[in-house]
């Protein structure tokens, strides 16, 4: 994470490269940034020439929300390259804006070396100039703990699987009991005495059992939590249905739903939010194993319910419905939104844009929608249609994990799936399969996991759930 | 398909009596006369069969005794309409197409309507209508006692001339339709592009002024993108122009009244050209000419019902083949807009039908919006499935229009995102653009595709997308369409002409 000073003048330290957001449609104060043709459009840097302090005039385009600055923050920390330190002039900007350019150059300088001998150059300080630290800082501090949930999940997808298991990723999340989070972590034994059965079965192929991770956040409002539910598929092999060779090292990140729910947790806490929250995070590894569960087994789920297996690559559903019916039934949530890279569906639908938005409540889906507009984590609405869940109708079992065949709405079907574990509660789906991994860098990320999902909880609870007149 | 009429109530003396039925319905008029011919036997028959009039729900009565000896029905139909307050023209219609296979053993029906009203009544026969459709002229060896009989379907109401003037339009589109769906169904040895501009010629009769350009015209117009893709065959392609002015007659031009315009992909056959296609389920690939169909059929609705719009349709005629003459992936072609095109897939080929003929659509009639549809991608149906086309649109009113008219008349379409992160997926090395934009959101990508032929530089000019590719044919049964070829899109553009473009 990088470390950021508020400061009121830049230090003298010719080390440190300076950048300064430059809006378009004003003057632009330096001939040679003028001669080589910036107009302070987004995108845009200047650097100028010479041997004395490297100065970065960063473009910015016209900036309106907090994502805009959060963008020309990360435009910085990329362009000042293979430096210790930066520093960004935020003086005459707003508070807010500043605070955001800080939490862009953040999200941007992450990286994950753990593993590196040599790990890569990059900045670990920032210096934030404003006019008035007092009046930064709490923004900061606010903005700081939705970045380091984000940075949280995704130093827990980048993780490889040999590392991140089952009983791995469990310790990583009652570690953050430090944080204030309570943390309780079911195992078979109780996994059985609950009856999850899909959670049982899509982790019966492994050396690494199931989990059930359960984080609570009391906060301080009187009132049902809002639950987020993760899919945690710590290696997905496909199991049986075994997938292709190629690529499949990418399944290590089959976990990046619940990361993010464990890192909107983080920021939550982090924050102090008000608002009380609870993650119930499925854990598993779908292994091709002695005692992997087959296509065509029926299992009987938390619900109750019975399903037959079609595809046991389509695990996801399976964790995700117990998960969902735990948290439904145990929880008594106000609302659950759960989080899964569930489906290739989506990936062929929607790209590596946009996440699938589905749910049964229109309210809940376009807080869910505005909180990713703000945060730059994108959703857009899908259907769950009457033939979607005709489609999962079984000769054998209440119904079917998913359809046979070509050209299937898959990720339709696993919502339709997943609709029939979430009981009455207020429920959204986020098929988030194309956005968990940056294919190249971005203005607020380098090229790896993005994290998708944290800061669009978090910003779910700051902007719906902290009201205590709600409900 | 059965003669609809609509009579004066008189009870049948032979074939079928239906008693349309919603819940809590008291039997009145036609049905209560049958019940006390029968001595009653149509309440007991309701009863012994739990029937309730729900959705759904139907009961026969066989062959019913009439008191005195009169000759009567030979069958008794009970169809369910579920909730009275809830009767809308898709729920009429749906019990209308669950009718048919009930009666369709007789050559006559009389329906029971007094209940309803004529636009209720209209829709009941609409549906009914819509299902009856059959695609079977190339089965030699039926025989007799499997076709269908059923000639002629009377709805018997008081207002007998309120329903034939609610039906008349009804008709014209239902026989849009069917134009649609014979068009969708030939077999691609007899539909390729040549016959069907004649089959289009041949609407001449309706009013609708039908001009077809050859493969000459359309080299003069610099059509490198729609020729590339028919350069394979050996069947030449086509575009057609249809024009129906029903707002301002036939002088439309001069008056300078600006149309509505609907374009259609026409692939009368799609091989996937040297991108060649999986052998499993390629017969599918007759319908690729779907939107076309579509276009033509509601072209011929709007010219049957008379409508008041000025009205375009253009379709592009061709056939996608693999031979020594076919488009290459790697190619470069030049649409007619000038902007190149590298073509890395050779079965993304109805993008580069459609922007060739969407460039000359807007630089001719400079139209009032343009929708187009083309069963485009394989994509749109791993996003939705079959119950929701994908609409496009750089219109939001335009988008909302369609949504609404979509959801009255049950083709419902779902929107899907475009934006300039898709749009960059199209960036080629060596040309404009790449006809391709990877697996991640196939169908946005090719929208943008097509959006990028669409010329908004002059001013706004809305445009809308509906890929049909998971709509456009049934592989079970709908409410009103038999499993097969669906025309999806005729009625809901029919009804968004009807809605919102009608002087």
């Amino acid at each position: 994470m990088l470390k950021v000073k508020l400061r009121t003048t830049p230090r003298a330290d010719a080390a440190t490269p300076l950048a300064v957001p430059v809006a378009a449609g004003h003057v632009v104060p330096f001939p040679f940034a003028v001669a080589a043709g910036f107009t302070g459009a987004s995108g845009q840097v200047a650097e100028q020439p010479g041997p004395e302090r490297r100065l970065l005039l960063i473009g910015a385009g016209e900036p309106r929300r907090p994502l805009d600055w959060e963008q020309v923050g990360g435009a910085a920390l990329a362009a000042a390259g293979r430096v210790v330190r930066l520093a960004i002039d935020a003086r005459g900007l707003p508070p807010e804006a500043a605070a955001a350019l800080a939490a862009g150059a953040a999200l941007r300088a992450w990286s994950f070396d753990t593993y590196l001998g040599t790990p890569e150059p990059g900045a670990s300080a920032l210096d934030l100039v404003v006019d008035r630290p007092e009046a930064v800082a709490p923004l900061w501090a606010r903005a700081e703990a939705g970045v380091r949930g984000c940075l949280f999940a995704r130093d827990l997808v980048a993780e490889p699987a040999n590392r991140l298991t089952t009983r791995g990723f469990a310790q990583r999340l009652e570690a953050l009991a430090e944080y204030g989070i309570a943390v309780d972590v079911l195992g078979r034994k109780r996994l059985r005495r609950e009856g999850l059965g899909g959670l049982l079965a899509v982790g019966g192929g492994s050396v690494n059992p199931p989990r059930l991770a359960v984080l609570r956040w009391r906060g301080s409002v009187a009132a049902p939590p809002i639950a987020f539910i993760g899919k945690g598929l710590c290696f997905d092999t496909g199991g049986i249905s075994i997938k292709p060779a190629a690529g499949m090292e990418e399944m290590k990140a089959d976990m990046a739903g619940a990361a993010a729910c464990a890192g909107a947790m983080l920021a939550l806490a982090l924050r102090r939010s008000p608002a009380p929250a609870v993650a119930v995070l499925a854990l598993a590894e779908n292994a091709t194993g002695a005692a992997s569960y087959r296509p065509g087994d029926v299992l009987r789920m938390g619900s109750g319910r019975t399903v037959e297996v079609i595809d046991t690559d389509a695990e996801g559903r399976l964790v995700l419905a117990d998960a969902l019916h735990f948290a439904a039934t145990r929880l008594k949530p106000q609302a659950m939104l759960d989080l899964a890279t569930l489906t290739g569906s989506i990936v062929t639908a929607l790209g590596a844009h946009r996440a699938g938005l589905f749910g049964s409540d229109a309210a809940l889906m376009a807080q869910a929608a505005a909180a990713g507009e703000a945060v730059g984590e994108p959703l857009w609405p899908m259907p769950i249609g009457a033939r979607h869940r005709e489609d999962l109708a079984s000769d054998i079992a209440d119904l079917r994990q998913c359809a046979s065949g070509r050209f299937l709405p898959d990720a339709c079907h696993a919502a339709a799936f997943l609709r029939e574990f979430a009981g009455s509660t207020p429920w959204a789906h986020l098929d988030i399969a194309g956005v968990d991994i940056r294919a190249e860098a971005g203005p607020l990320g380098r090229k790896g996991s993005s994290g998708f999902g944290a800061r669009l909880l978090d910003q779910l609870v700051a902007l719906y759930f902290e009201d205590p007149e709600r409900h | 398909m059965p003669d609809i009429a609509f009579v004066k109530p008189a009870l049948p003396r032979h074939g079928a009596l239906v008693l349309p039925l919603a819940e809590d319905w008291v039997l009145a008029g036609l049905a209560q006369a049958i019940d006390a011919a029968t001595g009653g036997a149509v309440q007991r028959a309701l009863a012994a069969a739990s029937f309730k009039g729900r959705k759904g729900q139907s009961a026969t009565l066989w062959a019913p005794t009439l008191e005195g000896g009169t000759a009567g029905p030979s069958r008794i139909v009970a169809i369910g309409l579920g909730k009275a307050e809830e009767l809308t023209s898709e729920v009429l219609e749906a019990a209308g197409g669950a009718l048919l296979p009930l009666i369709s053993a007789e050559r006559e029906a009389v329906v029971a309507a007094e209940a309803l009203t004529a636009p209720q009544t209209a829709s009941l026969a609409l549906g009914l209508l819509l299902k009856s459709y059959r695609f079977d002229r190339y089965r030699t060896t039926e025989k007799e006692e499997d076709k269908p009989k059923l000639e002629r379907v009377a709805l018997a109401t008081d207002a007998a001339p309120a329903a034939k003037a609610a039906w008349a339009p009804m008709r014209a589109v239902a026989d849009g339709v069917f134009i649609a769906r014979d068009l969708v169904s030939e077999p691609p040895n007899v539909l390729h592009p040549p016959e069907f501009a004649d089959r289009i010629k041949a609407l001449e009769s309706l009013g609708l002024e039908v001009e077809v350009l050859g493969p000459k015209e359309m080299r003069k117009l610099g059509f490198g993108a729609l020729l590339g893709v028919a350069q394979g065959s050996a069947q030449e392609p086509r575009m057609v122009v249809m024009q129906w002015h029903g707002a301002s007659g036939a002088k439309a031009k001069r008056a300078g009244q600006k149309p509505v315009a609907f374009i259609g992909k026409g692939v009368t056959f799609d091989t996937g050209g040297i991108s060649i296609k999986p052998a499993a389920g390629m017969e599918d690939m007759k319908w690729d000419m779907a939107g076309a169909g579509t276009v033509v059929g509601l072209m011929a609705a709007l010219a049957g019902r008379k409508a008041k719009v000025d009205a375009v349709g253009l379709v592009g005629l061709v056939e996608n083949m693999p031979s020594g003459s076919a488009q290459r992936p790697g190619d470069v072609v030049k649409t007619a807009a000038g902007l190149t095109v590298e073509v890395i897939n050779t079965d993304a080929e109805g993008r580069l039908v459609l922007a060739d003929v969407i460039h000359y659509c807007q630089e001719r009639f400079a139209p009032r919006f343009m929708v187009d549809l083309a069963t485009l991608t394989g994509a749109i149906i791993i996003s939705l499935g079959h119950e929701h086309a994908g609409l496009f649109s750089n219109d939001d009113a335009l988008a909302q229009q369609l949504t609404a008219a979509g959801k009255a008349v049950g083709e419902a379409v779902w929107r899907m995102p475009l934006g300039e992160a898709y749009d960059k997926q199209l960036k080629s090395e060596i040309a404009d653009m790449k006809n391709v934009g990877g697996r991640p959101g196939g169908s946005i990508t090719a929208a943008h595709f097509i959006q990028r032929f669409v010329n908004t530089k002059d001013g706004p000019m809305p445009w809308a997308h509906l890929d049909i590719a998971g709509t456009a044919w049934a592989t079970k049964d709908l409410p009103t369409v038999p499993k097969g070829a669906t025309a999806f899109g005729v009625r809901l553009l029919d009804r968004l002409v009807a809605e919102h473009y009608e002087s």
